[in-house]
């Protein structure tokens, strides 16, 4: 990387959230509204920290910091490039949305809440920031952990047996990514990312090579929960508090296709990989979670339950543009990455909405919410609508991207998956809207306010985003400018 | 088989048969004092096999004077040795008698299997058998702070 | 510096604490703490300042009374034996200052002089064991810290003290005398008892066969005190029974002794060019390989179905046991530089489980793991400091265990032994099952209003759980302090 320069700026971006944990020690117990106020100020903070790099990242330059030699050949270090920052940015905002909504959402044990929210986003910027597979490792197990706190927030038995079972698929896939660090060292010599790959025919042969690759799957794909290692999900969503599931569906799982995107960019490389013939069968595996994902969507009751479920069928669009290895696959894939964490989020939020206000959470009893939580509602539908690829939403481009990149990669059978998801989406979906909108419900006539400001704004931004990345698709600034210099460089 | 060889290796030989005779009493005699004998046994064995390995036949006691010759003397460290070695197994014996008195006290008995429970390879956790974590013993009286 | 011209000081100075700590309490018994304070806060002092002056590839000897080796004993510390000094002197105070409160509280007062000597005692013959390059010399330090040890375990006089005690002097003292057993047959093979001198006789020596028999004599005894799978059955007991600061002491350091043991056996004695004279010494190296690796599995299961909380502590032991020797056995050097490394984490981690456990015992005896409900809120920095060392006792980013777990891992690959990092990889799954479960229960089940008669406790006793807390994370961070320089060590062992 010819362009690249070394600044402390990183290190500063990744440490900043940690004076969360200042601010809670000082005014956590004594003045809990000032306290709040810090929570906010210090995620809108590292967003305004993050910030400056976007023009760098336009460029595609890299900006390194190396923190701490670990080993000879390791070292703790951070790297801003592009795909880093793109991921870094969004997830710091969805995370100040979140935590503007969490100022009306939680009530309790405060203090843990926000310190964990801290932390997490602190590691999950280190994750996109890191340099090497290493320091990627250290900071996905150290965010796992601390978003054991944030699911088993409520501490009921439900809650509990949740967080147990996300514990059980997270440390396991730890262990596992450990092994294929391990692994990737002891052949390639090397875990730096370096934008292309670093392991390759010279360092191991191809059974090695595919015994890495399965690891790192098996490993990220608890956390992009590809179908069989999905199972933490739809217990998890549920059980934690609204902002949180916002959190999860719209980050942490990106989180586990970050891990993947880098296996795919940096360490085997896309023409790699379509020697070593990987790309079918991944696309088998994302095509049967996608499918089986959204058919099991359909038969929850349960509101967060279902938005869980098809949270695993939506990240697994990722992974399927991202495994055809076809440019516009890839920048599908990428799109999705933004598209999904706002539709989620939005669905998410509007549900913890309907939660906090009226106590219900089965789809079957939420006939005419839409009369009093009417902003609520137009945002989950423009989400919904959204989920299903209707045109001028966010979903839309990029199962339009995702077409256009299966039939580059001559594999255009994968679009009848596409319209099969958007027809469950649909099935799923739609009669949520329909009840809470065109059915007489208990509850009739406009209230004078519909839920607190704090909740009900970070919802309409989501939602709005949702239309704004399906119709100004193109617009500097958006995530499309930033998915293109990615995909340029690595095709 | 080479008698004569067996034959100038006698010292090793009877000490691991004694070495043997003492973890067999260590290990299956259910008294504990029996069991300590054992170990005193054992001790013994290695001690005798130290102090012989230092033997020279019809060798002088390693005291430098006139007509004594260096490479007749007995070697003077394994007894050296040795005595530190009996002082070391002394207090061993000491400290395990001391705690015997203490069991009896305790349990007013001193066979293993009453009181140690049974030897399992896996070992008795601290649940098991006659562990009590909940209270003082009998003779055990606690100070408040 | 006075201790690098006489390291024969580490040894006599804590020594003569010991002896005179008796006498003072004739005078006045409250004068022991302070006392013993002073001994091992004199002893860290004199040790602590040989860091730097030992490098990783030789050693600071000393000549006891003048004598050269090999007819004088001889004091030779090298890096192993500099990182165990510099880790028993570190802990030592801190356990002491624990101990004050601690012991007011589970013993009688007339033992409490006692405790204190026999707490000098121990600590003495570690550092003494460590640091002495004279067999016969190492095997009198280790029937000193076993002797005080038993002891240790038994002061309160509880009978089930007394009878735990007892089981870990039968096999403590089986075990010192087939230690006692092989020097004989090694000092029969080469006629020496200096261990530099040894290894260099052992290159020529008709008698192989001798001292291929000493060294599974050696490994036999060592592994007992290093209680190593399936000789382990001493430790639960002997470590959850006796008091809080002895457990932690008998976890961290005195088990470490055995492996230390088998350390200056395998690899300062023998070494691997004793595999080219007898096929002994690297099958030797297998077998103890896998029995760290079933120490693991075996002891992380045992942990997880125990009960009482300091059981579970005392078999995690057992689990660490077997990465320590599993790092030590894959011969890589990396491998080695992990096992070392983790000797150090272990250690810290591990003190710092007994010293929470302890301070639960002594705020309201709850000993049993569904006692421990809802206590990190109203004992945040105890329960705090045990949520740490359990990141570090299973091996999570960004502790100390986690940098040992990775070195350890990677020698096993180093060495090509790809089902050894499966298995330590199932083990650490199985800690976080068993340390993570506490971390639950005290942080996040349990009342909502917090009882208000429980509080924190003397700053006396969670000061140093803290302190040993945030000792794992900075070795965690700043690894780099260290592993070179074991990786310089573990290279100048394997290639000897």
């Amino acid at each position: 990387m010819s362009k690249g320069t070394s600044s402390v700026l990183p290190v500063i971006v990744v440490f900043t959230p940690w004076l969360a944990l200042v601010g809670a020690a000082l005014w956590g117990k004594a003045r809990p509204k000032l306290a709040k106020a810090v929570y906010v100020g210090i995620t809108a903070a590292t967003l305004c920290l993050i910030l400056p790099f976007y023009a760098r990242a336009l460029d595609g330059a890299v900006t390194t910091q190396r923190l701490l030699g670990v080993v000879s050949g390791i070292s703790l270090s951070l790297r801003i490039d592009t795909v880093g920052f793109y991921f870094a940015i969004l997830l710091a905002f969805l995370w100040l949305l979140a935590t503007v909504f969490s100022l009306g959402y939680i009530h309790e044990r405060e203090t843990r809440y926000y310190c964990f929210m801290a932390l997490n986003l602190s590691f999950c910027i280190g994750v996109a920031f890191s340099a090497n597979m290493f320091t990627l490792f250290i900071f996905y197990e150290l965010m796992s952990l601390c978003t054991y706190p944030l699911i088993i927030h409520d501490e009921t038995e439900q809650a509990r047996k949740a967080g147990l079972k996300y514990l059980v698929y997270s440390i396991s896939a730890g262990a596992v990514i450990l092994a294929g660090v391990l692994l990737q060292f002891f052949y390639a010599g090397t875990l730096n990312f370096t934008g292309h790959a670093t392991l390759t025919y010279a360092d191991a042969s191809k059974p090695v090579l595919l015994v890495i690759f399965s690891i790192y799957m098996l490993g990220f794909g608890v956390k992009a929960c590809i179908m069989p290692l999905h199972g933490w999900v739809p217990d998890a969503h549920p059980a934690a508090p609204a902002p949180a599931s916002a959190l999860l569906s719209g980050v942490i799982l990106k989180i586990g296709i970050f891990g993947i995107i880098r296996v795919l960019f940096d360490v085997f490389g896309v023409k790699q990989l379509r020697l070593l013939g990987v790309s079918l069968p991944m696309l088998y595996v994302a095509s049967f979670t996608i499918i089986v994902g959204s058919l099991f969507a359909i038969t929850q009751t349960d509101l967060k339950r279902r938005l869980a479920y098809s949270s695993v069928a939506q990240v697994s669009y990722i992974i399927l543009g991202l495994f055809l290895l076809a440019p516009d696959g890839a920048i599908g894939g990428l799109l999705q990455v933004a598209n999904h964490a706002f539709m989620k989020a939005t669905l998410f939020l509007c549900s913890g909405i309907i939660i906090h206000e009226t106590g219900k959470r089965d789809v079957r009893e939420l006939d005419g919410v839409g009369s009093k939580l009417p902003l609520t509602m137009l945002a989950f539908s423009v989400a919904a609508l959204g989920m299903m690829g209707v045109p001028a939403t966010a979903g839309f481009i990029t199962k339009w991207e995702l077409g256009v990149g299966c039939i580059q990669a001559h594999r255009p059978y994968f679009i009848a998956v596409l319209l099969i998801s958007s027809l469950l989406n649909a099935v799923y979906f739609l009669p949520v809207i329909y009840a809470a909108f065109f059915k007489g419900g208990p509850v009739g006539g406009l209230l004078k306010h519909e839920t607190k400001r704090t909740m009900l704004i970070p919802v309409l931004i989501t939602g709005a985003f949702v239309l704004i990345l399906g119709i100004f698709v193109t617009v500097p600034g958006l995530p499309y400018s930033l998915v293109e210099v990615i995909t340029k460089a690595v095709f | 088989m080479n008698f004569s060889r067996i034959f100038h290796n006698i010292n090793y030989l009877v000490s691991v048969l004694l070495f043997l005779v003492g973890l067999y009493a260590v290990t299956v005699k259910p008294n504990l004092i029996k069991k300590l004998i054992g170990l005193n046994i054992m001790e013994t064995s290695v001690f005798l096999l130290i102090v012989s390995i230092g033997m020279v036949e019809g060798g002088q006691a390693p005291i430098v004077a006139e007509g004594v010759k260096a490479s007749r003397m007995v070697n003077p460290i394994p007894q050296a040795l040795i005595l530190t070695g009996i002082v070391v197994a002394v207090s061993t014996t000491a400290v395990a008698l001391s705690l015997c008195i203490k069991l009896y006290e305790g349990y007013g008995s001193l066979n293993a299997d009453e009181i140690l429970g049974a030897w399992s390879p896996l070992g008795s956790s601290g649940g098991a058998g006659p562990m009590r974590l909940d209270g003082p013993g009998p003779d055990e009286h606690r100070d408040v702070p | 510096m006075v201790a690098a011209k006489h390291p024969v000081l580490l040894v006599a100075l804590p020594l003569v604490f010991a002896a005179f700590c008796p006498v003072l309490a004739m005078w006045k018994k409250s004068a022991c703490f302070p006392w013993a304070l002073a001994g091992v806060s004199a002893t860290t002092f004199l040790a602590w300042s040989l860091i730097g002056k030992v490098s990783p590839r030789g050693a600071v000897a000393y000549n006891l009374g003048g004598w050269k080796p090999p007819w004088g004993i001889q004091i030779r510390i090298d890096y192993v034996g500099l990182l165990m000094i510099c880790l028993v002197t570190a802990l030592g105070p801190l356990l002491v200052l624990y101990s004050y409160r601690y012991v007011q509280h589970e013993l009688k007062p007339e033992r409490v002089p006692y405790y204190y000597t026999l707490f000098l005692l121990v600590f003495t013959a570690m550092i003494g064991f460590t640091i002495t390059g004279d067999l016969f010399n190492m095997f009198v330090f280790m029937e000193i810290f076993s002797i005080a040890s038993y002891a240790l375990v038994a002061i309160t006089g509880a009978r089930e003290a007394v009878r735990a005690a007892f089981k870990y002097l039968l096999m403590g003292a089986t075990s010192s005398l087939t230690v006692l057993l092989a020097i004989a047959f090694l000092y029969s093979a080469t006629g020496s008892l200096n261990m530099l001198d040894i290894s260099i006789r052992l290159k020529t020596t008709p008698y192989v066969p001798v001292a291929a028999v000493a060294l599974v004599l050696f490994v036999a005894g060592f592994s007992v005190k290093a209680a190593l799978f399936p000789v382990h059955v001493w430790l639960p007991d002997a470590h959850s029974i006796a008091p809080a600061p002895v457990s932690a002491l008998l976890s961290a350091l005195v088990i470490k002794m055995g492996v230390i043991g088998l350390f200056r056996a395998i690899f300062t004695i023998y070494g691997p060019t004793f595999a080219t004279r007898s096929s002994t010494w690297s099958s030797l190296a297998g077998v103890i390989s896998w029995l760290a690796v079933a120490s693991i599995l075996i002891g992380a299961v045992l942990a997880i179905i125990q009960k009482d909380f300091k059981v579970m502590i005392a078999y995690s032991s057992v689990v660490h046991i077997g990465y320590i020797l599993l790092g030590l056995m894959v011969l890589t050097q990396e491998g080695t530089a992990g096992g070392l490394f983790d000797i150090l984490a272990h250690a810290m981690g591990k003190a710092c489980f007994f010293l929470v456990a302890g301070i639960f015992i002594y705020k309201g005896e709850r000993r049993q793991l569904r006692e421990l409900r809802g206590l990190g809120r109203t004992m945040p920095v105890t329960a705090g400091a045990f949520a740490i060392a359990a990141l570090s006792i299973v091996g999570m980013p960004p502790t100390a265990g986690f940098m040992a777990k990775f070195y350890i891992l990677w020698g096993c690959i180093q060495g090509g032994r790809y089902y050894f990092v499966v298995l330590a990889l199932l083990g650490s799954l199985l800690t976080a099952v068993y340390c993570f479960r506490v971390v639950y229960y005290l942080f996040f089940t349990g009342a909502r209003m917090p009882d208000a008669r429980i509080d924190e406790g003397p700053a006396t006793m969670y000061i140093p759980a803290a302190l040993l807390a945030l000792g794992t994370v900075f070795f965690g961070v700043f690894a780099n302090l260290l592993i070179p320089s074991l990786n310089t060590a573990a290279r100048v062992i394997l290639a000897k």
